[in-house]
C-alpha cells in the first residue's frame, strides 16, 4: 500500500539543516569581509598616525629634504605585537630619501586634498601580504615646491587575527543556535504529530462496523486528513448501504415468484385435471420469471466485474449485436424483433462480453415492457456523427413517463411496479455503456413506445 | 610534540643539508658542523659550547668571532650569493638583528624554552634574547681618590662640568660611529635622556676616550688609565670587579638600560637543525645556568628569581631598570638620516 515511507522529522531538519548551512556560509563570507574591514580600519588609524608622525618631521634644509623619524612611529605599530614594519620617504624627484628604496607603489600617486589622509593599499613585500599607507606632503622651499610621499606598511598578522577573531566571535552564537534549532525541530515533530497519533488510536479502537465520522479534534493542518477520512467514511457507508438493500431487494423479488410457484404447485396438486394443467402454466410463468430476473443478476455481476477489468480488445460491433439478438430471442417464439444496419461492419475497441450484455438486455427490456399486440421491437445500428456507433433499440409499448427516465436507471426501479420486470435491465445497460464512455438516453414515440439511444464511441476511453 | 617536530625536521634538514654541502664553497664543512656568527669573547662562550658538545657530541661547532655590523654585513653578502655561511647568529646589537628579521631573513624557532622569554626578549618567535645584561658606569676608586661618585647621569653631567679638568681623558666609553653595541645603547640613551646632548658635549668637552669593546674599556680602568667606563655592558664589567677591589659597577638612578644578546636563526642556515638545537639548548634552564654561571653572562630567564635578584642587586638601590625591547622601534636609529643626526649630535658637528 504505501510505497515508501519517509521520515517528516529527516526532512524537516535536512530542510533546515540545508537552509541552516547555506545560511552560515553566507554569513561566514559576509563576517569574514566585514571583519577585515573592522580590523583594517582599526589598524589603519595606527598605520595612518606613524606616517602622519613621520611627516610631521619633514623639512627642507640645504637644498635636501630632512626627515627624523620619531622613535614612537615605528614603536607605536608595535600593537601589533608581531608584524614587521617597513617605511619608506620619497622625494619629489621620486627617489628615496631614506628607508627601504623597493617598498611596492600604490595607485599612481595623485595630487590631492586626500594625500593628507593618505591612500591605503596591499601588497606582496618580502614575502608576506603587507598593508600599506601612502602620504604626501608639499613641501614649500623659495622658488620651488615640491612633493614627498611617506609610506609606511606593517605586515597583516595582527589584522587577520583580530579579523579571524571577530569572525568566530560573531559566528559562534549563531552555530550555536543553528544547533539548538535543529534540536528543537528534531523534538517538536513528535510534539506536533501528536494529533495523527490519537487520530489513528482513534480510527484502529473502532468496531468493524462503525462508520461514523471522525470526532477526535485535530489541529488545522491535518483538518484537511480528518475530513478526507470523513467524506470516505460516509461514501463507504453509502455503498454497504446500497448493497444491503439490493440484497434486500433481490431477496424480495425471488420470494415473490417462489411463494406463488409454491402455492400454485399446491392448487394444482390438489385440484382436477384442469386446474392442474392452468397451474402448471403459471408454475412456468413464475419459473420462467425466475429464470430471467436470476439471469439479470448473472448479467448485472458480469458488467460489474467487466467494467472493473476493463479487458479491451477489437471487435465487429455488427457481428455481436447480430448474435446477441439472435441469442435473446429464442427461435421458437414467433418474435417480432427485427434487426437493422446499413454498416457492412463496425470495428469498434472494448469489451465484447459487456456489449453483448447490452443488446441482450435491451432486447429483454423491450420484449418485456414494451410489446402489445401488434407491436414489433426495431433494432438499428448506424453510424454516429462523432466517429461512434448508435445503438436504438424501439418498442410499441405504453412507454416511460419522462419524469420517471432518471429512476428506471436505480435498481430494482422499474418504471411501472406493476409491471413485470427485475428492474435491474436498464441499470446494468447504462452501467456496461458509462463504462465504454458512451452515452445512453430515452426518448418516447409521439405514437407510443420507448425509443433507448445507445452511443458508442469507436474507441472506448475511460471515462 | 615539539621533539618529534624537531627530529622530523631534523631528518628533512639534514637531507637538504648534504646536498648544500656538496656543492658549498671550499670549506667544505662536515655534514654535522654547526657554524655559530657571534660578537660574544670566545672566553666567555666556551663553557657552553663545551656542555653543548658534551650533550650532543655529533655536533662539530664553527664559533666565528666579529664585531655585530661586520657580523651583519657578512651575513647579508653570504645570504644574497646563494647560501648562508652560518647557522646562527648571535649579536648583542639587538637594532640590526630586529632589521634582518623585518627583513625577512630570519627562521621562527618555537618551543617551550622560547615562550617563557619574557615579551622584550622575544620578537616573532625570529629574535630571541638569551642573555641580560644591563649598561653600567664603571668607576675606578682609586682614580676617583675620595671624590664622590656620581650615581646617576644628572650627577654625572654635573661633576663633569663641574670639574672638567679632572676627568679630562678618563672616561672611556663606546666609539659610537664604530660599535654597534655603543650606537645602539647610546641611540636608547638619546631616546630615554632629554641631557643626551648636553651629556655629549660634557664628554667632549673631556676629551673622552673612545674603544671598540667593553674589555678594552674595563682593561684601560684596571690600568688606572680611566676614571669611568660609561655605558660598559654589566656582564663584563662584574667579572673585572670580582679580581679587582678598585672598580666600582654603578646601576645609574635615573635609569639603567639592559641589552640581551639576541640570536637569530636565517632561513638560508644549512645546518638548522642543529642551530635550533642549539637555540634551545642556549634558553633552556642548563644552558641559560651555564651562561651565568660559568660565562658570567647573566641569564634572561624569568624563572624563581626577578632580575634584580639574579644581578645580586635590590631595585631600592638602583633605578629603573628598562631593558631594551626587541621589536619595530629599533628600526628606527637605524635609518640613515636618524643615524647622521646621532652621530652628529654626539661629535658635535651637527647643527
Amino acid at each position: 500500500m504505501t510505497a515508501r515511507t519517509t521520515s517528516l522529522r529527516t526532512r524537516l531538519a535536512g530542510t533546515l539543516g540545508l537552509f541552516f548551512v547555506a545560511g552560515m556560509i553566507a554569513l561566514y563570507i559576509g563576517a569574514l569581509s566585514y571583519a577585515r574591514l573592522a580590523a583594517d580600519k582599526s589598524y589603519d588609524r595606527l598605520l595612518a598616525g606613524s606616517a602622519l608622525s613621520i611627516a610631521e618631521t619633514l623639512s627642507f634644509a640645504d637644498g635636501q629634504v630632512q626627515v627624523d623619524i620619531p622613535y614612537a612611529s615605528l614603536d607605536m605599530l608595535s600593537a601589533a605585537p608581531d608584524d614587521r614594519v617597513f617605511y619608506r620617504v620619497v622625494g619629489p624627484d621620486r627617489k628615496t630619501i631614506t628607508g627601504y628604496s623597493d617598498l611596492p607603489n600604490g595607485q599612481a600617486e595623485r595630487r590631492s586634498d586626500s594625500e593628507a589622509i593618505g591612500q591605503f593599499y596591499d601588497a606582496r613585500y618580502r614575502g608576506e601580504d603587507v598593508r600599506f599607507v601612502s602620504l604626501g606632503r608639499e613641501i614649500a622651499q623659495p622658488g620651488r615646491t615640491g612633493w614627498v610621499y611617506v609610506q609606511v606598511g606593517q605586515t597583516r598578522r595582527a589584522r587577520d587575527a583580530l579579523a579571524r577573531e571577530l569572525v568566530i566571535g560573531s559566528l559562534a552564537p549563531i552555530l550555536l543556535m543553528t544547533v539548538l534549532a535543529l534540536f528543537v525541530v528534531w523534538f517538536s515533530v513528535d510534539r506536533a504529530l501528536r494529533p495523527l497519533g490519537r487520530l489513528s488510536a482513534e480510527l484502529s479502537s473502532r468496531e468493524p462496523h462503525e462508520l461514523s465520522p471522525v470526532m477526535t479534534p485535530v489541529p488545522k493542518e491535518i483538518l484537511p486528513v480528518a475530513e478526507a477520512i470523513n467524506v470516505f467514511m460516509h461514501r463507504l457507508s453509502g455503498n454497504i448501504e446500497a448493497l444491503r438493500s439490493f440484497i434486500a431487494d433481490a431477496a424480495h423479488q425471488i420470494r415473490t415468484p417462489l411463494a406463488a410457484i409454491h402455492a400454485q404447485a399446491q392448487v394444482a396438486e390438489d385440484g382436477d385435471p384442469d386446474e392442474m394443467r392452468s397451474g402448471l402454466v403459471a408454475v412456468r410463468r413464475n419459473a420462467a420469471k425466475l429464470t430471467r430476473l436470476v439471469n439479470q443478476m448473472l448479467s448485472d455481476a458480469t458488467v460489474q466485474h467487466r467494467s472493473d477489468v476493463r479487458d479491451f480488445a477489437e471487435f465487429d460491433l455488427l457481428a455481436t449485436v447480430r448474435q446477441s439478438v439472435g441469442e435473446a430471442v429464442p427461435s421458437t417464439e414467433d418474435s417480432d424483433v427485427r434487426f437493422t444496419s446499413p454498416l457492412r461492419e463496425a470495428p469498434i475497441i472494448g469489451d465484447r462480453i459487456m456489449i453483448g450484455e447490452v443488446v441482450k438486455n435491451l432486447i429483454q427490456n423491450a420484449l418485456t415492457h414494451g410489446r402489445s399486440e401488434h407491436g414489433e421491437v426495431a433494432i438499428e445500428l448506424v453510424a454516429s456523427d462523432g466517429g461512434g456507433y448508435l445503438l436504438c433499440v424501439s418498442d410499441r409499448g405504453v412507454g416511460i413517463p419522462p419524469a420517471q427516465f432518471e429512476q428506471v436507471f436505480e435498481r430494482f426501479a422499474r418504471g411501472n411496479s406493476s409491471a413485470p420486470g427485475a428492474g435491474l435491465g436498464l441499470p446494468i445497460v447504462r452501467q456496461a455503456v458509462v463504462s465504454h464512455g458512451g452515452t445512453i438516453s430515452l426518448a418516447n414515440r409521439p405514437d407510443g413506445g420507448l425509443v433507448v439511444e445507445v452511443m458508442l464511441p469507436r474507441e472506448a476511453r475511460r471515462s | 610534540m615539539s621533539r618529534l617536530i624537531a627530529a622530523i625536521l631534523f631528518t628533512l634538514l639534514a637531507l637538504g643539508g648534504c646536498g648544500q654541502a656538496q656543492n658549498g664553497q671550499g670549506e667544505a664543512p662536515g655534514a654535522r658542523e654547526l657554524v655559530i656568527y657571534s660578537t660574544t669573547d670566545i672566553e666567555a662562550f666556551q663553557p657552553v659550547i663545551d656542555d653543548f658538545r658534551a650533550l650532543n657530541p655529533s655536533i662539530e661547532i664553527r664559533y666565528l668571532l666579529m664585531e655585530a655590523a661586520e657580523l651583519d654585513q657578512r651575513f647579508r653578502v653570504e645570504d644574497g650569493e646563494g647560501g648562508s655561511g652560518a647557522d646562527l647568529l648571535l649579536s648583542s646589537a639587538m637594532d640590526l638583528q630586529v632589521r634582518l628579521v623585518n627583513d625577512g631573513y630570519a627562521a621562527p624557532h618555537h618551543s617551550t624554552n622560547a615562550s617563557i622569554l619574557p615579551g622584550w626578549a622575544r620578537w616573532r618567535d625570529e629574535a630571541l634574547g638569551f642573555t641580560f645584561e644591563p649598561v653600567v658606569m664603571v668607576f675606578n676608586r682609586k682614580v676617583m681618590a675620595g671624590r664622590e661618585i656620581p650615581m646617576s647621569r644628572p650627577q654625572l653631567l654635573d661633576a663633569v662640568r663641574a670639574d672638567s679638568a679632572f676627568w679630562r681623558e678618563r672616561i672611556g666609553t663606546y666609539d659610537v660611529a664604530k660599535s654597534s653595541v655603543g650606537y645602539l645603547v647610546a641611540s636608547q640613551d638619546a631616546r630615554q635622556s632629554a641631557d643626551f646632548g648636553a651629556m655629549a658635549e660634557a664628554f667632549r668637552d673631556a676629551r673622552v676616550v673612545t674603544a671598540g669593546t667593553t674589555s678594552e674599556i674595563l682593561a684601560r680602568l684596571d690600568r688606572g688609565e680611566l676614571a669611568l667606563g660609561y655605558n660598559v655592558l654589566g656582564s663584563y664589567a662584574r667579572a673585572h670587579a670580582e679580581r679587582s677591589r678598585d672598580l666600582v659597577i654603578v646601576y645609574p638612578s635615573d635609569y639603567t638600560l639592559a641589552v640581551a644578546r639576541t640570536a637569530v636563526i636565517p632561513k638560508s642556515a644549512p645546518n638548522a637543525p642543529a642551530a635550533h638545537q642549539f637555540l634551545d639548548y642556549l634558553l633552556s634552564v642548563r644552558g641559560q645556568r651555564i651562561l651565568t654561571n660559568r660565562s658570567r653572562l647573566s641569564a634572561v630567564r624569568p624563572e624563581f628569581d626577578g632580575p634584580y635578584t639574579r644581578l645580586g642587586i635590590t631595585e631600592t638601590s638602583v633605578g629603573p631598570l628598562r631593558p631594551i625591547g626587541l621589536g619595530p622601534g629599533l628600526l628606527v636609529y637605524l635609518d640613515q638620516q636618524k643615524r647622521e643626526r646621532l652621530l652628529a649630535l654626539w661629535s658635535g658637528s651637527g647643527r
